[in-house]
């Protein structure tokens, strides 16, 4: 590859790109996504003081919403509250960027205490064949290891930390468990890293209340293509000479050979912008 | 709240218009974002642990009046659902068999996905094709299913060398995996130089269902050990 055309600048202009967003977002408005990780507590969620989510559940995801660029106050109030002026968590301020993606997060701080967080979510294309998984500790629990198929793959992450991992496309035995061992305090679940998505869980819950669970937020459409298509290996089907089709024809095919020159020859006229001059 | 929504509608342009504007620049950026994705491959493997911006739970935080764009739409509108992994999508029926009338090409179809250099894999059997699994399988609702081969051996030609010489309207069958083979119908070719390749239109993912079928053609480059193109057969469902 021809690295040293591309400069530090170019590499970082080319990140600044990817971080805009997908090309399919046409639209400049943000995305922003709402989880409810709070046990045992059914919710209103309130935008700019009104009623956007009604009676919403723990273990819920609403979203994606789109909404232009621009500062938000989010508040979380009991069920049914005639106004957001009581809210149990809140009110925030979050700043949503054109084309950005967000998810806000209502849970548990470590000490079990209701909070909120606000993710910003990486929706910069993957690379071909891959999938993303990140991880975001938003329990009430100490530090904890992420184990794929047992083995530790995220180490001592705390609330309300995240960590990414790129990876092959499959399906993992997911468990999650205190820092420095092995003994699930969540699953194992399988979840799933399809080509091209990024899959966000979530650890939310209580330890102490033995109700930890995971939850589960797929970003799709973040694919890109493979970079080429190495179809050739010797040159013996050159467009250029008609060695490939002496080859072809010594080796007995024949008629069909002499119409397939005939094409080569024609395709070879008709294509010359393509040509490279040696 | 709802009025904001439609008077904002109003005054912007429609939206074929802005994709128009956006179209002839947006290609070379994700091709030159996906070249430094590619050049960036090898440390992007993990990230680091990022902290969250935490929010103020300070109920103090009411006081403040800000100005702040409208609210959105009512709940009613709203997508909402348990925070369960999802079921995995079930898979159209993998391609297993290709044949295109009037040529030699009567081959396998293997499944492949991406070389370590970021490339599609190609089946090193010249007789066999590479379904790229991680795009539309032919039969797909939409987007490019794509079968590729070598066009030559060490020493000879390959039956997709035949693919350059297709005639719209020539027709291509796909047998399948525990269901009906499908028919395609060529409608061109196309010479592609690899210099200026642009795999967003040949792995396409959404749009019209079409196969696509891509080997190497053009000029043997020495000094590259590689063709100067890739020849891509573009059918649509017969």
């Amino acid at each position: 590859m021809r690295t040293s055309l591309f400069t530090a600048g170019a590499v970082a202009i080319a990140a600044a790109l990817t971080l805009a967003g997908p090309a399919e977002a046409a639209e400049s408005d943000a995305q922003l996504s709402v989880l409810h990780g709070v046990p045992g507590l059914t919710v209103d969620v309130w935008v700019n003081g009104e009623r956007t989510l009604d009676d919403f559940a723990p273990g819920t995801l609403a979203g994606p919403l789109a909404l232009p660029a621009g500062d938000y106050d989010l508040a979380i109030t009991a069920a049914d509250a005639a106004d957001a002026s009581a809210p149990v968590i809140g009110p925030v301020k979050v700043t949503l960027a054109a084309s950005g993606n967000y998810t806000a997060v209502a849970n548990l701080d470590a000490e079990g205490k209701p909070t909120a967080n606000f993710f910003t979510n990486d929706v910069s294309q993957i690379d071909p064949g891959k999938g993303k998984l990140t991880v975001r500790h938003t329990a009430a629990a100490p530090a904890v290891d992420i184990l794929a198929g047992g083995s530790p793959v995220i180490s001592g992450l705390v609330n309300p930390n995240e960590e990414t991992l790129t990876l092959d496309p499959g399906t993992l035995s997911a468990a999650v468990a205190a820092a420095g061992t092995t003994a699930p305090v969540i699953g194992p679940a399988d979840v799933t890293v399809a080509e091209g998505t990024h899959t966000v869980v979530y650890a939310w819950g209580s330890l102490a209340d033995k109700n930890l669970q995971l939850a589960v937020q797929n970003i799709e459409g973040l694919h890109s293509a493979p970079a080429g298509v190495p179809g050739g290996r010797s040159g013996a089907a050159d467009a250029g000479t008609a060695s490939a089709g002496q080859a072809a024809a010594a080796a007995g095919i024949g008629a069909a050979v002499l119409l397939l020159v005939g094409g080569v020859v024609a395709v070879a006229r008709k294509q010359p912008a393509l040509r490279r001059t040696r | 709240m709802n009025r904001t929504t439609t008077a904002e509608a109003t005054w912007r342009p429609p939206a074929s218009a802005l994709r128009a504007a956006a179209q002839s620049s947006s290609g070379r950026i994700a091709a030159a974002a996906l070249t430094i994705s590619l050049l960036l491959a090898g440390c992007t493997a993990r990230q680091d642990a990022a902290t969250p911006r935490p929010l103020a739970t300070d109920r103090s935080a009411t006081e403040e009046t800000a100005t702040v764009p409208a609210a959105p739409a009512p709940g009613s509108a709203i997508p909402v659902r348990p925070a369960t992994p999802l079921s995995p999508t079930p898979k159209n029926p993998a391609p297993r068999f290709l044949t295109v009338d009037g040529t030699a090409i009567n081959m396998s179809i293997v499944e492949v996905g991406v070389s370590p250099d970021g490339a599609m894999e190609i089946p090193e059997s010249f007789n066999e094709a590479g379904w790229y699994r991680f795009g539309p399988a032919p039969g797909a609702a939409a987007g490019a299913a794509v079968v590729a081969a070598h066009v030559d051996t060490t020493s000879d030609s390959a039956p997709f060398s035949q693919l350059k010489s297709l005639e719209p309207g020539t027709f291509v069958t796909v047998r399948r995996e525990g269901a009906a083979p499908l028919t395609f119908r060529v409608t061109g070719v196309e010479l592609m130089a690899k210099d200026a390749f642009d795999g967003a239109s040949i792995f396409r993912r959404d749009g019209p269902h079409q196969l696509k079928l891509v080997t190497c053609g053009g000029r043997w480059l020495d000094e590259q050990q590689d063709y100067g193109d890739n020849v891509i057969v573009t059918a649509v469902p017969a």
